[in-house]
């Protein structure tokens, strides 16, 4: 009790400090439910990495395996017959060689999911970088130059605020067309705002702390302050924020992809959604399984980022029960 | 109970239920209150004074949890009582004043709405006459132009005006016991003396009883009539004020009063007790002064002391009186 | 006292309002000229596919957007187009751009109208009782809930609940018929499940806003003094907690319309084929139809500003502790 309080009471400084490091890790580890969702991720990296070299290629198409339930599953498939002029029907069962099962063209689900989980990733921490990036820079700009510019950059950050992303997505995909680059960068050039305001905010209240005086006074150049104090002091917050939005930016694409308007040379969950919802009543798991994977990533995302964040919320009280 | 009596508590352990343990927050105060007279409990930071305060109008919120004792008033005991009893007792006979007025009014309703309130549940239902009686206690406590202030928020209010229309909501429905928990610790010298004397009025011309939190021995000296020492959420030493100051029997009382500055040399060094304040999630076995005492004994180290009257107005929890 | 500095919040945040309307309309021309087609481009694409007379056609086009002219008219006519309520034509329907958003937009409004009240009143009350009996079962149970509510995507559910309750169970019929009366109750029952879609994600939204909001005012220490002051609980909570609660709450509730809602209805209007907006854009975005999808882009935009001034408005209204000189 007594040793977290004084804990608190330190400014948090991320940087060179193993100690602190440890002190939030142990601060996270009490969150079973954040632990999880770590675990899930790294599980996900794990597999986009090595997956495919153990799995087929998930665009080759084999239409006499079309349609294959998943394992322990099995469905009817009616065959119309041009001679007898009737239907037969044939019972599929899943089968080892694809656990997963096959969508309707024969393509191996678990394949195209492994290559699903990559795409997410991919465009989940890339837009997020550079978004993040993005808001520190017009955060630190906007707190450091302050005035003028701090007026028009905020005003500029709620411009960005207020429009309703997915419409935007919607436009910019159709306007300059679909590409997994393009929604990377779109999405990453749009979602600084909250980023940007927080660092601001930040900055700002940093100004005044001792310890950046105590810099300034021994003539550290503004550029040196913004690298080694204020960014390290901002971490905290840039991780949490960063974690928590991740899911958004999946979900973003996955969507973009499930109406049609995703990268078609790519595999995404989403795209495999929008073939899924088409074939329904034939083949159901194609729908099913990157809805799945999709949730447990994002659930595992917020887990970790809700985790995170009481960790590194001196107010939380962790030691409630 | 004698008949002056009008508070009695027993044996009172509330503890905080967290992770690490229990938080033995307060873990065992025994006093009794008597009609019209002022008691002080007295302490360091941290020693349980609030949460002893909050118990009695079992005020204390989730992890905390009253795990013994009884608080006798009225034939009734609070600790026990159904929660509608309680509740009419709560601000109508025994009302309450906290340390941070600031946020102990709600920011969102103005001062008229929050007294008015007060007065409404416990039975007034005529509005104008409970706006008259709102501002005129208003006016009592001083309080310039009590119309405005009646009509305004929280935040339109100085910090004194605030912990003196709190004190205003508090006598609202005439409670017979006012506790007090360190009302004049936020505010500057003057409001203190103000207030402190707005108490001290009250006490002689409403005959009211009064319970005072402090940890500052001066404001004991100015309004106690009886002391209540606490150290470690334990009752150590219950005495009347000029007692308490002139003939400490406990040796952290002795500290204490060793501690306040000395007028008689004007020197504005204070003494302090070496060593810091129990942790009240891994208290010290058997006395929870002894790692801290001079005089510490064997027999401190494992029992814990009982309660030891020396006279008739004083008693000491200490082995070395026993 | 209170009036006048209001109406001089109002008239700066309008003013500011309008600004950012007007940086927004810029942004969207900037986008229209640097997309890599001329958006006559895409029309004529379609023309000539139905085999009309393209010259013609182009010139006719180029005139009525007078892309003939510098970038600078264009740019102010396109201003003024917007400033009297002309959106442009729809290529794909035939008609004004502001005639078929006439057309549809009740259809949206509907959905997601039903959406946001089930979803506050259910998500608002479902939070508040998970505040108050915080790290009980109950809490737990919600809260898992509220987290499995925000991450499931709501396409997925949409997917899903027809999956089984049209596929499977056949219980519900999927689509909306626009020949019917709005209020027929065919419609209402085609409404369920994209109501349930779409509001899944907002009451667990909601459910995570209000437990903290409350949770964050019921630890305030006239929480306990008006306890002390011999409250029942219920007023303790329902008035003084939950009022301090709301203002915040009701701000992120309307912030969230432009950055989550549209965006879910979108979808979810697409999946059960609803007639509205979503639709509309979509349909436009396959048909080429640019005029619609800009349209429907800045309306929602606009929505989105008009709701967040409002908002800000009456918070300042609401919360006595704000004060704008
Ligand atoms: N909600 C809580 N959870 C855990 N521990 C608590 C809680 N509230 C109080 N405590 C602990 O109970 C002990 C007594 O607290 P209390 O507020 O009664 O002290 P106090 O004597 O009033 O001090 P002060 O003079 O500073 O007001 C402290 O050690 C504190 O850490
Ligand atoms: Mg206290």
């Amino acid at each position: 009790m007594n040793n977290s309080r004084s804990a608190e009471s330190r400014p948090v400084r991320i940087h060179g400090n193993r100690r602190l490091f440890l002190y939030y890790w142990n601060r996270t580890k009490q969150n079973k439910l954040a632990i999880a969702g770590l675990g899930f991720i790294l599980f996900l990296i794990l597999l986009a990495l090595i997956g495919p070299f153990f799995t087929a290629d998930p665009t080759h198409v084999d239409f006499a395996e079309r349609n294959v339930p998943p394992l322990g599953f099995s469905t009817e498939e009616s065959i119309y017959d041009i001679k007898t002029n009737a239907f037969t029907v044939n019972l599929i069962e899943g089968t080892w060689k694809h656990p997963l099962g096959t969508d309707g063209k024969g393509r191996d689900m678990l394949a195209m999911l492994i290559s699903g989980a990559r795409i997410s990733l991919e465009v989940g921490l890339l837009a997020t970088l550079i978004a993040i990036c993005i808001g520190a820079l017009i955060g630190v700009l906007s707190a450091y130059l302050g005035g003028w510019w701090d007026n028009v950059l905020m005003r500029f950050t709620d411009i960005m605020m207020t429009f309703p992303f997915f419409l935007l997505l919607v436009l910019i995909i159709f306007m300059f067309g679909p590409s997994l680059t393009l929604i990377v960068l779109v999405i990453g050039l749009t979602g600084w705002t909250g980023a940007a305001r927080l660092i601001r905010s930040e900055a700002l209240s940093l100004r005044t702390r001792e310890f950046i005086t105590a810099a300034r006074a021994l003539g550290a150049s503004d550029a040196r302050i913004v690298i080694r104090h204020l960014i390290p002091n901002v971490a905290s917050l840039i991780i949490v924020m960063a974690t928590l939005s991740i899911p958004g930016v999946i979900l973003a694409e996955s969507a973009l992809s499930f109406i049609g308007l995703g990268d078609p040379s790519q595999t995404s969950w989403g795209i495999i959604l929008n073939d899924g919802q088409k074939s329904l009543d034939t083949a159901w798991w194609v729908a099913v399984e990157p809805g799945i994977m999709l949730f447990f990533t994002v659930l595992a995302f917020n887990f970790l980022g809700d985790g995170l964040r009481d960790a590194f919320d001196p107010r939380s009280n962790l030691d409630a029960r | 109970m004698t008949d002056s009596t009008i508070l009695e508590v027993q044996d009172l352990k509330t503890y905080f239920f967290t992770r690490r343990g229990a938080v033995k927050a307060v873990d065992g105060i025994d006093f009794s209150l008597k009609k019209g007279e002022c008691l002080c409990l007295v302490g360091e930071s941290g020693c349980g004074k609030s949460v002893t305060v909050l118990s009695l109008l079992r005020l204390v919120a989730a992890p905390g949890r009253i795990v013994s004792g009884q608080v006798h008033y009225n034939n009734v005991d609070l600790v026990h009582c159904s929660e509608e009893k309680l509740r009419g007792i709560r601000g109508g006979d025994i009302a309450m004043i906290f340390q941070d007025a600031q946020s102990a009014f709600n920011p969102v309703l103005t001062i008229g709405d929050q007294i008015a309130e007060q007065m409404t549940i416990h039975g007034s239902i005529d509005r104008q006459a409970v706006k008259n009686k709102g501002i005129e206690l208003l006016k009592e406590m001083n309080i310039p132009e009590p119309d405005r202030v009646w009509d305004s928020f929280p935040h339109q209010l100085s910090g004194g005006m605030k912990q003196r229309a709190m004190i205003a909501m508090s006598l609202s429905c005439d409670p017979k016991i006012l506790i007090a928990d360190e009302p004049t610790t936020a505010v500057d010298v003057t409001i203190k003396a103000q207030i402190l004397d707005i108490l001290h009025t009250l006490k002689e011309k409403r005959g009211m009883s009064l319970i005072f939190v402090t940890h500052d021995l001066g404001i004991v000296a100015d309004i106690g009539d009886r002391a209540q020492v606490i150290y470690g959420g334990k009752s150590i030493e219950m005495a009347s004020v000029s007692e308490i100051i002139n003939n400490p029997g406990h040796p952290y009382t002795k500290g204490l009063i060793a501690c306040l500055p000395d007028s008689s040399t004007d020197s504005e060094r204070l003494a302090s007790i070496p060593g810091t304040a129990p942790n009240p999630i891994d208290l010290p076995e058997g006395c929870p002064f002894h790692p801290r005492c001079a005089q510490v004994m064997d027999i401190c180290r494992h029992v814990v002391p009982k309660q030891t009257i020396i006279s008739e107005t004083h008693t000491v929890n200490c082995h070395l009186f026993g | 006292m209170r009036k006048s500095w209001l109406q001089g919040y109002i008239l700066k945040r309008l003013l500011y309002a309008v600004i950012i309307a007007w940086g927004i309309v810029t942004i969207t021309f900037i986008l229209i000229r640097i997309g890599p087609n001329s958006p006559a481009d895409k029309y004529l694409a379609n023309i000539a596919a139905r085999g009309q007379d393209v010259a013609q056609v182009t010139a006719a086009i180029e005139s009525r957007y007078g892309l003939d002219k510098p970038i600078i008219v264009q740019y102010g006519d396109y201003l003024m187009h917007l400033a009297q309520g002309d959106l442009g034509w729809s290529f794909s329907t035939s008609m004004p751009v502001i005639d078929l958003i006439g057309k549809h937009w009740i259809y949206s409004f509907q959905l997601i109208f039903l959406s946001s009240l089930l979803a506050a009143i259910i998500g608002i009350l479902l939070g508040m009782y998970s505040a108050v009996k915080q790290y009980s079962k109950i809490d737990y149970i919600i809260s898992t809930f509220s987290f499995a509510g925000i991450s499931i995507p709501n396409f997925w559910l949409g997917v899903m609940l027809i999956l089984l309750f049209s596929v499977k169970l056949g219980w519900f019929k999927v689509f909306y018929d626009t020949t019917l009366p709005l209020l027929s109750l065919e419609n209402l029952k085609a409404l369920v499940l994209p109501v349930f879609t779409l509001g899944t994600g907002m009451v667990a939204g909601y459910v995570r806003y209000t437990r903290s909001a409350m949770l964050d005012n019921l630890r305030k220490a006239f929480v306990t003094t008006a306890r002390a002051k011999g409250l029942p609980e219920r007023t303790v909570i329902g008035k003084h907690v939950f009022r301090n609660a709301m203002l915040p709450l009701v701000t992120i509730i309307m912030f969230d319309l432009g950055s989550i809602v549209f965006g879910g209805a979108y979808l979810t209007e697409i999946i059960f084929g609803i007639p509205g907006l979503g639709q509309i854009s979509f349909n436009a975005v396959f048909a080429n139809d640019y005029p619609v999808v800009i349209a429907i882009t800045l309306i929602g935009t606009f929505l989105a500003l008009l709701v967040n001034l409002i908002t800000d408005i009456a918070y300042t209204y609401f919360d006595p502790r704000i004060r704008y000189e």
